[in-house]
């Protein structure tokens, strides 16, 4: 039972990889992404800012996933439509690849 | 104008005014060096005697002190009692602090090279003039190579931040520090196994295993402290060493292991931990993920096989995994510093990992523990992106797995050296010392000369700088103004430190700051510097009012209450929200996702394998040309079983050739029974090519110019045990 479990919980976590990687693998410039994140969603996402203070460490790269998948339910969506297709896949390399629980999650927020 | 090093005319009067100085009485009698080379503070009282609070920076430890000032003169430093990290102590390294500030052999204004590389011919420099001409240099580069075209390396130091902020305004990714020389590969294995680096509780913890630290010499706060009370309160040590180290010798078990084969020794502690059912069944079913793969692949690890591998005996590896699982949750595979061993060095640190939660003292009492943390405010740059930038660092893809705000030493200087993906012409390094402490030194060498231009700043002539094409003068930790620093110890001993100067800045010395940010002025970056160290310290100070007060009443903010019992039914941050015995990530990547042992090259006859290893004196090579220092460890030794010197027909004290495919040195033997037949040993920061520093300079050989340059396949860390040496008379 145990091992049954254990094998659905490892196929389960392929499988949220997968999507994960299948973005990622689009080869968003986490770089550029960076620089983007800063200067388009930094301005309300700080400490003190009108929206809730974020980085890629604040969620986990599933959370993150979910975010980017359902970027048409963001309070600010409206913002995130004046982005091209380019700059959200660079936002989301910078954001998925260092997330919470990224292999190399990120130090300077 | 240009003029060697070693007769720059203000060193021969420093040392004239110095005369007393060269002796120790400088901590006690007032000395002329001292009254001339300093400003008049108006403290007309000879006996009146200011404390300072600041933090020793002789190592990375950064351990409470007290300056002892008198007319702006420091005499004495002292331990801070409040400072609960270093249990109010301070080691013969912290008490040598003062003869890094009044050191003859300091870099006292900016120098540009003239002549070859390494010939040690300089030209002095007013600041202007030396930082137009690193600005142009920058500036120059950036244009032809991109700004991803110049590295920047800095050292770990409270203003290597301002480093790291000054390459990311000039568009730089190409960051490294000193890091993938050190720990990378323990950070990668922990982190991919409970998704954090978690902190040894070694001060209630009533079984360690140590394998390969030696933390009676490598001495970390509070550990090698706590390390011996825990032995007061009946703890047990059991070492795993090839050599028999300080550590070794307090422990109440040494097994001289064969080196390479630690994971064996561990994969057979997991063997029997979990066919004994040794382990809490709670703790494993709720907190743990791919138990049931474990269990399957230990079971071809029994301590029979374990003890051909490591040569221990079986008897023993038994005997040890059920006594540690029966002082578990107290008990601890301890995680080690220093990680640079190995090709496979985070598999064998994932071993240790996966013990550790076999033994289920995540979060326990003498366990492995992650504090609170103090969360200094910050000041954010909203750096600039370079659209003719390369996608990448200069070593992406070196690694399978490598820290992306780390990098790899190794794999960026091979990049370098070959010029691929792209040129790298331009490199500042600060408070950092690949020469030394970078496996391979001709390589170091090789990869300065494709360079247009390099860069260092130092307190002293290290051989980076010596090698470098401009050298600018730092001030030490006892003149300058730092950023907070927030840090995480053991059991009731996390905090935060600053610095203010406890005395002016000698010579002509300028904080690493202050370099930065005139560079940037030259650069049309200023907007990215506009603020003063005090400024970004009054961010970082902001919400934590209670951090300011105490820095100032005691000189360190320390947390207190327990550091255990804090994160139930917290998740991990890894995939699995579990400590991973089973790392799904590692298996996408065609990493083996669980350690699989394989075994070390054998040892090719009439060779040795030589290990790296510290001594309580020195900071690797930081350290080593301090006169205090210097009086305990003049040079260092080629340690030698007397087996293989008889056979070899080789004295002690005789001077030897080593050689290695990386380079040869000479040096004299300690033959001794503290090292394996099959091991030889010497300690690091010796065999220095820099005349600038006139304690060591012809002292001893140099490690790092034997070393070859193996990495870790999965964090890119050096790999500093896989060179196999041939010793022979000269």
């Amino acid at each position: 039972m145990i091992k049954k479990f254990t094998i659905a919980a490892i196929a389960m976590a392929f499988l949220t990889v997968s999507i994960g990687v299948s973005m990622a693998g689009e080869k968003g410039n986490a770089r550029k992404g960076k620089y983007l994140f800063r200067k388009n969603c930094r301005t309300c996402h700080l400490e003190g800012g009108s929206a809730k203070e974020l980085s890629p460490v604040s969620k986990t790269q599933a959370e993150w996933q979910k975010v980017f998948d359902n970027i048409d339910q963001l309070a600010c969506k409206d913002e995130w439509a004046k982005l091209s297709e380019k700059d959200n896949l660079d936002i989301y390399a910078h954001l998925y690849g260092h997330a919470f629980d990224s292999p190399s999650p990120a130090k300077c927020k | 104008m240009s003029e060697r090093i070693n007769n720059l005319i203000t060193r021969r009067k420093f040392l004239q005014l110095s005369g007393v100085l060269a002796a120790t009485t400088a901590v006690t009698n007032p000395c002329r060096v001292l009254y001339a080379l300093t400003k008049d503070s108006g403290e007309k009282s000879a006996s009146q005697i200011r404390e300072v609070f600041s933090a020793c920076d002789m190592c990375f430890n950064k351990c409470g002190l007290i300056a002892q000032v008198e007319n702006n003169v420091v005499k004495k430093l002292d331990p801070n009692p409040k400072s609960l990290k270093s249990r109010g102590m301070l080691c013969a390294r912290g008490n040598a602090g003062v003869k890094q500030l009044y050191d003859p052999d300091r870099l006292k204004y900016p120098l540009l090279r003239k002549g070859a590389r390494g010939d040690g011919k300089w030209q002095r420099l007013s600041w202007d003039q030396a930082l137009d001409h690193a600005a142009e240099q920058l500036d120059k580069i950036g244009k032809e190579y991109t700004r991803c075209g110049f590295l920047f390396m800095a050292g770990t130091d409270m203003q290597s931040t301002f480093v790291h902020q000054f390459a990311e305004a000039y568009g730089s990714y190409n960051v490294i520090s000193h890091e993938s020389n050190c720990l990378l590969s323990r950070n990668r294995a922990f982190l991919d196994t409970y998704g954090v680096m978690p902190t040894p509780d070694v001060l209630n913890c009533k079984y360690v295993i140590m394998p390969g630290s030696n933390r009676f010499e490598a001495l970390v706060t509070p550990d090698s402290m706590d390390l011996m009370t825990a032995k007061e309160n009946k703890s047990k040590l059991v070492v795993l060493d090839p050599r028999f180290t300080k550590t070794a010798t307090l422990a109440d078990e040494w097994y001289p292991i064969k080196p390479g084969t630690d994971m064996a020794f561990f994969l057979a502690v997991a063997h029997v931990i979990i066919k004994e059912e040794l382990y809490d069944k709670t703790f494993i079913k709720n907190k743990t993920f791919g138990f049931e793969e474990l269990r399957e692949h230990v079971k071809q690890y029994t301590p029979q096989w374990a003890a051909k591998e490591t040569d221990i005996p079986a008897k023993d590896i038994l005997r040890i995994a059920r006594e540690i699982a029966a002082a578990a949750p107290s008990a601890m595979i301890y995680p080690g510093r220093r990680s640079s061993d190995y090709e496979d060095s985070t598999q064998i640190r994932r071993s240790y990992a996966i013990v550790n939660a076999l033994l289920g003292n995540w979060d326990q009492k003498g366990g492995l523990l992650v504090p609170k943390k103090v969360k200094p405010g910050s000041m954010h740059i909203e750096a600039p992106f370079y659209e003719d930038n390369p996608d990448d660092r200069v070593d992406a893809g070196r690694a399978q797995m490598m820290f992306d705000e780390e990098g790899s030493f190794k794999h960026t200087r091979d990049a370098v050296i070959e010029g691929k993906p792209y040129p790298i012409k331009g490199w500042m390094t600060y408070k950092t010392n690949p020469m030394q402490t970078g496996a391979n030194r001709n390589k170091t060498i090789k990869m300065i000369n494709t360079l247009d231009f390099m860069m260092t700043v130092d307190i002293a002539m290290s051989d980076t700088a010596w090698m470098a094409d401009l050298v600018l003068p730092a001030p030490s930790y006892l003149e300058r103004q730092d950023p907070l620093s927030a840090f995480l110890a053991s059991s009731t001993c996390s905090g935060v430190i600053t610095r203010d100067p406890v005395v002016p800045a000698l010579f002509e010395s300028k904080p690493v700051f202050w370099i930065v940010k005139e560079l940037a002025k030259r650069l049309d970056l200023g907007e990215f510097f506009n603020f003063t160290v005090d400024d970004f310290r009054k961010a970082q100070l902001k919400k934590i009012p209670e951090v300011a007060k105490a820095l100032k009443e005691d000189g360190v903010y320390n947390i207190t209450g327990p550091s255990f019992g804090i994160h139930k039914g917290k998740p991990f941050k890894t995939r699995s929200k579990k400590i991973e015995f089973f790392n799904t990530r590692y298996k996408d990547k065609g990493i083996d996702p669980m350690p699989v042992y394989k075994p070390p090259l054998v040892i090719p006859e009439n060779h040795f394998r030589i290990v790296v290893g510290r001594n309580a004196y020195v900071t690797q090579s930081a350290s080593t040309n301090n006169s205090l220092l210097w009086e305990l460890a003049k040079e260092n030794t080629l340690w030698l079983h007397p087996k293989s010197a008889n056979t070899l027909g080789i004295k002690n004290g005789e001077t030897v050739r080593v050689s290695s495919s990386a380079g040869n040195v000479t040096i004299k033997t300690r033959v001794t029974k503290e090292t394996r037949p099959d091991t030889v040993y010497m300690d690091t920061g010796f065999g220095v090519l820099s005349k600038g520093l006139t304690n060591i300079f012809g002292k001893g050989a140099c490690i790092a110019e034997i070393l070859e340059d193996k990495a870790d396949k999965i964090s890119g860390n050096m790999a500093m045990h896989e060179t196999f040496v041939r010793i022979s008379k000269t």
